[in-house]
């Protein structure tokens, strides 16, 4: 069953995809909603602010670590052993 | 007075199936039943501890075999869960060395965890750290035995610093009980202590043992692992070092540190493990925050995060077990082969990444609250930023690159019963602590004031890990994993010790034996004669100057000065030894 499951979704990813488009939004929707009780700073209190930190976190750490990574830390997988 | 409470001990019953164990090689059903049977029986015992016992006087020194309290309590109560859950699932291992192994380690942090006194806990702190070293090896490829031989190295100059720690702090203050340490009043021989307790909680720069053996050591070595060392080392932060400054500014960086090296690496277990560092650096930076919400924070998150790294380490273990591979890009469209364990290692990842209703959601968010009231903003945004790398590297790309992405063709099947048994029952905790968390709190040292489930926090969380997952979505080419590696601190001395090498085998050895010859020659004799110059001198000489009677104090001077120098040393590796003989007697009684 749990196969068959896996299967569908795969099958039907333009669905998913819309699905997750629409989950997206309503986070946000529903931050204009969210009792606001002692914010810890600024960001605490404008609408969306960790839709916009997660986002541009997740890309900011795969531009800069892959970079770091491709331009210094990747090497062969032999380099100890050489 | 010893034989009446060293079964209260948990770690006697370790020590006693460890011994028991080589015994039971022909009869799998009973030494199946032993695996099971004692983790078991520690879990039972560790409720009807007194809140002290073991008491051991030698010599002036107190040694404390138990001393119990709300710290210890549920520092005990996740071990001893584990040690069930780890020992489910290795119980297909036939290697009966692997399971005395894990046996000692897990007796090592449960005598750390328990211990009053510096002494005994750095006996136990060393067990752990040797018995660990045979779970990377029991996987016996070459790359095991040396990263085991580094492990063991790293672990020992780690335990020479705390050695070094607690001696110097035992002449300042003549007092080795383990207590807390005021962050004000910290002197030298506390910041060694805290430095080796740091090591083994793998803070950077002195991290680079974790990542380099825990993917090395054998499936259910590393599933043990990654519970026992790093969390004992919480533990020990907490009760020593909670408020010291470095310890929060250290753990954030951890927090970032782990997760960058998580996104960017290959294997699939040495991501676990760099993510190992970057989820210890919450504990830390809770710790180093100091206030009793944010104790309890690092707490509750060691407790959640022992079960979900776990469950990790487990599915990606079924993974290598079954398929032998571990890598991402050898790995890929397994979710038709191995779905159960895809399942397992996705909750493991959404726990990980505080999913609402797991573990994660309730224990991490304590955390970065604790760090928002404190007024810690920049430990607060660092905190959260390694939570979107989380969900990236662990929650998205491990189990994407796993089971989803391109079928590598790989064919494979679903893991023992007992694997997925032992991932049935983590996974199975992931939920309950995060849709029940008061079962959690009510075991931490400090009452919580403290809900996770507020409306602004479910709105900022969901943000997060939706917003992550555009990212991933957008960047998925760039993160195709590479066949490579990366460096890291551990460059320092796999690089460095060739050098060393070169540099011992030609100059040192031949200026060593140049030198050699010439003391040989010149000095013994100088010495020699020096030496008998000033005996004549001091016995002869003076004894006919000054008096008789003096010889007599003198003598009696000698006595008492070479009586005073050796004193501290002699105590502390006779208190060593002892405590040893006293383990032993522990295990015959």
């Amino acid at each position: 069953m749990l196969l068959r499951i896996l299967n569908y979704l795969n099958e039907h990813s333009r669905m998913l995809k819309r699905l997750f488009f629409a989950f997206l939004a309503l986070t946000v929707v529903f931050d204009f909603y969210a009792a606001r009780h002692a914010p810890h700073f600024f960001g605490d209190s404008i609408i969306g602010f960790w839709a916009v930190f997660g986002v541009l976190g997740c890309l900011g750490m795969i531009v800069v670590w892959k970079g770091l990574s491709h331009v210094w830390l990747a090497k062969e997988e032999d380099y100890y052993d050489k | 007075m010893i034989s009446s409470t060293i079964f209260i001990h948990p770690a006697t019953w370790f020590l006693m199936g460890a011994v028991l164990l080589p015994f039971l090689n022909k009869r799998a059903g009973l030494k199946k039943g032993v695996l099971i049977a004692v983790p078991l029986i520690a879990f039972t015992v560790i409720h009807w501890l007194p809140d002290s016992f073991g008491q051991v006087s030698y010599m002036g020194f107190d040694l404390v075999f138990g001393r119990v309290d709300q710290l210890t309590r549920v520092f005990l109560h996740v071990f001893t869960v584990m040690a069930v859950i780890g020992c489910i699932y290795g119980l297909h291992v036939k290697e009966t060395g692997q399971h005395i192994a894990a046996f000692l380690y897990v007796a090592g942090s449960l005598g750390v965890t328990l211990c009053g006194d510096y002494l005994t806990l750095f006996i136990f702190w060393e067990l752990m750290a040797f018995a660990s070293t045979f779970l990377v090896w029991y996987r016996k490829k070459r790359r095991s035995i040396e990263a085991g031989y580094r492990y063991l190295l790293v672990h020992t100059a780690g335990g020479l610093v705390l050695l070094g720690g607690i001696f110097l702090r035992y002449q300042n203050i003549h007092d080795l009980s383990f207590v807390q340490i005021a962050a004000n009043g910290a002197t030298f021989a506390d910041y060694l202590i805290m430095i080796g307790f740091m090591l083994n909680a793998a803070v950077p720069p002195i991290h680079a043992w974790l990542p380099d053996a825990y993917p090395e050591a054998s499936v259910t070595g590393a599933v043990f692992m990654c519970a026992f060392t790093t969390k004992t080392a919480v533990y020990v932060l907490a009760r020593g070092f909670p408020g010291f400054e470095a310890l929060a500014i250290l753990g954030a960086i951890m927090t970032v540190y782990g997760v960058g090296y998580a996104a960017i690496e290959n294997d699939a277990r040495r991501i676990l493990a760099y993510h190992i560092v970057s989820q210890v650096g919450y504990m830390v930076c809770g710790v180093g925050i100091g206030t009793a919400m944010a104790v309890n924070g690092a707490i509750s998150h060691a407790y959640a995060h022992i079960i979900y790294k776990a469950l990790l380490f487990m599915g990606v273990g079924a993974v290598l077990e079954m398929t032998g591979k571990s890598k991402l890009n050898e790995l890929g469209g397994l979710y038709k082969q191995m779905p159960l364990a895809m399942i397992f290692t996705v909750i493991g990842g959404i726990s990980i990444s505080g999913f609402p209703f797991t573990s994660g959601f309730i224990s991490k968010s304590m955390i970065i609250a604790a760090a928002g009231e404190s007024h810690r903003i920049g430990l607060l945004l660092m905190m959260t930023l390694a939570a979107v790398g989380t969900f990236l590297s662990v929650g998205i790309k491990l189990p994407y690159f796993i089971w989803f992405g391109k079928d590598s063709g790989v064919r494979a099947k679903d893991a023992p019963w007992n694997m997925n048994l032992a991932m049935a029952i983590a996974a199975f905790l992931c939920f309950f602590i995060g849709i029940y968390p008061e079962y959690l709190y009510k075991m931490l040292p400090f009452p919580v004031n403290y809900h996770p489930y507020t409306a602004y926090h479910l709105s900022e969380t969901l943000q997060i890990l939706g917003f992550t997952g555009l990212g991933f979505y957008l960047m998925v080419k760039k993160l195709k994993p590479e066949p490579k590696i990366n460096l890291d601190v551990d460059w320092f001395y796999r690089k460095g010790a060739r050098v060393f090498m070169v540099f011992a085998s030609r100059p040192v050895l031949s200026s060593d034996g140049w030198v050699n010859d010439v003391y040989r020659r010149i000095g013994f004799r100088l010495t020699m004669a020096l030496a008998k110059a000033i005996s004549w001198f001091d016995w002869e000489g003076i004894d006919w100057t000054i008096d008789g009677s003096a010889r007599g104090v003198v003598e009696c001077g000698n006595r008492v000065r070479s009586l005073m120098t050796g004193k501290i040393q002699h105590y502390i590796g006779g208190a060593i030894a002892l405590t040893f003989i006293i383990l032993i007697i522990v295990m015959l009684v």
